[in-house]
């Protein structure tokens, strides 16, 4: 409200912060002060620009990419429907809940013998982006559901509307600002879980790449692997905050 | 008399026969805000308010009409675009440092973590005083809490939570008490209780007073003088001086002469102003 | 009676665990999997309780160095946040990066601090410290920006500067976001300690498993696993108890 001016410094402040990490990451490589493992970003964007580098880069985040995009879809769906299924059988819901909970301790390093058996190498990545993705999406679905107030499920009640109804009408509407803010959150905890998928022998992807990278002392290569996980990482989540702002705008 | 300063309550009544000393002095005031995208709102227009010391003065209006503004300037919270703010002959802000200044809203802002009595006590960790626990112990019975010494915020109701708030603003026994809608969140009953409590802390303490509220009931009840002020820009319509005899019991509040000054007030902020 | 009901009720809501292991059986045996493929749960079991002091100076180091970073990671971050607030300058400069920092994948960190600071136990710590020490940051740091009005009005009428405001209000008005930022990021600091250990493969339950894998003894690998999930589990449940009694002193 009374921030017009403040809008600008805010800006101004984090186009500062980003040229500062820039630059500081660049003169710390320049003046190798941690060591020759922290090249200057210069040398890691000239890495990127050569046609090997990029296509290397390119077609392994697209592997990548690609598993987190299926474990995302997956994940969500999966979580969606276990939500229902604890909204609409009260009975399985403290189960559930504390499966997610457990589910979401368990290491997903810790998955990879039995994935590797069950989904193969390639399969690996996506299940375990899928399995990061559900218990994200679990909890804020769930949340979500219970977001409905009393008054309002009084009011569908009285007007003779059925559970499945009420479902439609109130509690999935009522949910979309949490599930898509779920959303937010379950984007990067995708690509974590592929790239974690990809260390157990997957053929291609950027988590094959950076141990790949850190074992042949490939600096340059691990340095711009990093910086791609981290871009999709981050322009996935921006992508899915404005699409919050919206349903946010729209559900509530 | 320095002895006056240390000592709360009737021994600093102003003298009889001495001039009164001016407390609040707000002079032409005018305060705009800036809002995004270059646009400003005037939420003051020339306001003047003086109060002299021991007075307590109601702000009534309605919502938006500016009176937490004015409220704000006296507490050195925000500053005036134009005109000069003067408290005691001084800035807002030096009765502040001076920790000479008691303020309790309508958000009672205790600590969720403290107990009633660390509550009421942090005006005196926060001057860097040493804690002065009879003084403490005065404060929790006059606004009859006793037995609640060791509970926290969150079990005390609504009410009780309010009475915290105002022992913590009078614990310093301080220069000038800011009152802003301390009651507002309270239902009609306890509110009605709270006025008549605070009527008789305040007969004890004499403290000068400012209170901003939206009741006309609880302005007439509690003050000597009610400002009423009008919106778009803030302004003071009229000020009434209200000389029932204290305490305002029962017997005051139901007299026609009450319900009369009542309705005036009520009248005055419904009506639209003659242009 | 009733408190032994309420475990008893307890234990029945983990049913989704026990079908778990009777599916993993059913799907082992099924398939007619030989152990160097797929163990059954109950030789699993076993390993891990014949074998469980050849577990338990791995599954000492992993614990330690979670916890070891879960608590430098959110004292740094902390103290950090504290230090930037003192500043809206710093702090707008700082928070945004923060955010930036905050969304590299930990498999990008770890080969990055592994390379940096060396195989060893300083990179594993390393590696745990500062993935707990961003979301302690940006928690922190949030809550100390949304100091309630009301409290920051009354401590500048009560003549408070900024030091009493951050000693007497905004630390213990942040605990509460701190916590939860250890709630969240305790599992995740298991994790990252074990993927360290994958990696580096000196010392902790991730080298333990990774060694088990190339021996191709799965009943051992997969005890790794079983033991990793119950390490992560307890330290997520000790994380929740230590929110839920702060959250319950402070607010």
């Amino acid at each position: 409200m009374i921030t017009g001016a403040r809008t600008t410094t805010r800006i101004a402040y984090a186009a500062a912060g980003a040229l500062l990490l820039v630059v500081g990451a660049q003169l710390i490589g320049q003046f190798e002060l941690a060591g020759k493992a922290w090249p200057p970003l210069t040398d890691v964007l000239a890495y990127v620009a050569t046609p090997s580098g990029s296509s290397l880069i390119q077609r392994n985040l697209l592997v990548t990419l690609g598993a987190a995009g299926q474990g995302f879809v997956i994940g969500s769906a999966v979580a969606l429907l276990g939500a229902t299924a604890a909204l609409l059988v009260p009975i399985l819901r403290p189960g559930l809940d504390r499966f997610a909970a457990i589910l979401n301790a368990v290491p997903t390093i810790a998955l990879a013998p039995l994935l590797i058996t069950t989904a193969g190498r390639e399969g690996t990545p996506a299940v375990i982006a899928a399995l990061s993705v559900g218990f994200v999406m679990f909890v804020a679905t769930t949340s979500g559901f219970a977001a409905t107030s009393a008054p309002q499920q009084d009011l569908l009640t009285v007007f003779g509307a059925s559970r499945r109804r009420r479902l439609a009408l109130l509690e999935l509407p009522r949910s979309v600002p949490a599930f898509v803010d779920g959303l937010t959150l379950a984007a990067p905890a995708a690509i974590l879980g592929a790239t974690i998928g990809e260390w157990f022998g997957a053929p291609q992807g950027i988590g094959l790449l950076l141990v790949s990278a850190m074992q042949n002392y490939q600096m340059a290569l691990l340095w711009a692997a990093a910086l791609a996980a981290t871009l999709a990482s981050l322009v996935a989540y921006l992508l899915l905050v404005q699409m919050q702002r919206v349903a946010v705008r729209r559900f509530s | 008399m320095p002895s006056t300063l240390s000592r709360p309550a009737p021994e600093r009544a102003v003298a009889p026969g001495a001039p009164p000393r001016s407390a609040v002095s707000i002079s032409g005031a005018d305060k705009v805000f800036t809002l995004s995208r270059g646009r400003t709102l005037q939420a003051l227009d020339a306001v003047d308010l003086q109060i002299t010391e021991g007075e307590f003065v109601a702000i009534i209006g309605p919502s938006g009409c500016g009176k937490s503004t004015v409220l704000r300037l006296a507490a050195g919270l925000d500053t005036p675009t134009n005109g000069t703010v003067e408290i005691f002959g001084a800035a807002p802000r030096t009765l502040a440092a001076q920790h000479r200044l008691g303020v309790a809203f309508q958000e009672h802002a205790l600590l969720p973590w403290a107990s009633v009595r660390e509550n009421i006590a942090l005006p005196y960790r926060v001057a860097g005083r040493r804690v002065d626990d009879a003084r403490v112990d005065e404060l929790i019975e006059l606004v009859g809490l006793g037995g609640f010494e060791k509970a926290r915020p969150k079990q005390l109701s609504g009410g009780m939570r309010q009475r915290v708030s105002i022992a913590r603003a009078l614990v310093l026994s301080p220069d000038l008490l800011l009152l802003d809608e301390p009651f507002g969140a309270l239902d009609a009953v306890t509110r009605r209780k709270m006025n008549a409590e605070l009527a008789r802390i305040w007969a004890e303490e004499r403290i000068t007073t400012i209170l901003v509220t939206h009741d006309v009931d609880e302005a007439l009840i509690l003050a000597d003088r009610v400002v009423v002020m009008s919106g778009r820009p803030g302004h003071v319509r009229t000020v009434v001086d209200v000389d029932f005899p204290r305490p305002r019991g029962p017997e005051t509040t139901r007299s026609p002469e009450f319900h009369a000054l009542v309705d005036r007030l009520t009248a005055l902020l419904d009506a639209p102003e003659p242009m | 009676m009733s408190r032994l009901r309420a475990v008893g009720a307890g234990a029945l809501h983990l049913w989704p665990v026990a079908l778990v292991l009777v599916l993993w059986d059913l799907w082992v045996v099924l398939n007619g999997y030989t152990a160097t493929v797929a163990p059954r749960p109950w030789d699993v079991i076993a390993d891990v309780v014949d074998g469980f002091g050849d577990y338990l100076p791995y599954t000492a180091y992993t614990l330690g160095m979670s916890l070891g970073g879960l608590v430098g990671g959110t004292i740094v971050g902390f103290v950090g946040a504290v230090l930037v607030w003192w500043s809206a300058a710093l702090s707008g400069v700082v928070t945004p990066a923060a955010l930036v920092i905050r969304s590299v994948p930990i498999t990008a960190m770890i080969p990055i601090i592994a390379r940096v600071v060396g195989y060893g136990d300083p990179a594993v710590l390393a590696s745990t410290v500062l993935i707990c020490f961003f979301p302690a940051f940006v928690f922190t740091l949030s809550a100390l920006t949304a100091i309630p009005d009301s409290g920051r009005d009354l401590f500048r009428v009560l003549g408070a500067g900024r030091a009493q405001l951050l000693g007497r209000y905004g630390v213990l008005h942040a605990l509460p976001s701190l916590m939860v930022s250890v709630r969240i990021t305790a599992p995740t600091a298991v994790l990252s300690a074990m993927l360290a250990e994958f990696l580096m493969g000196a010392n902790g339950l991730g080298a333990l498993f990774s060694r088990a894998r190339s021996y191709m003894d799965m009943e051992r690998a997969w005890g790794t696993a079983l033991v990793a999930t119950v390490v992560s589990v307890v330290v997520f449940i000790l994380a929740r108890l230590l929110e839920r009694r702060v959250a319950d002193r402070v607010s």
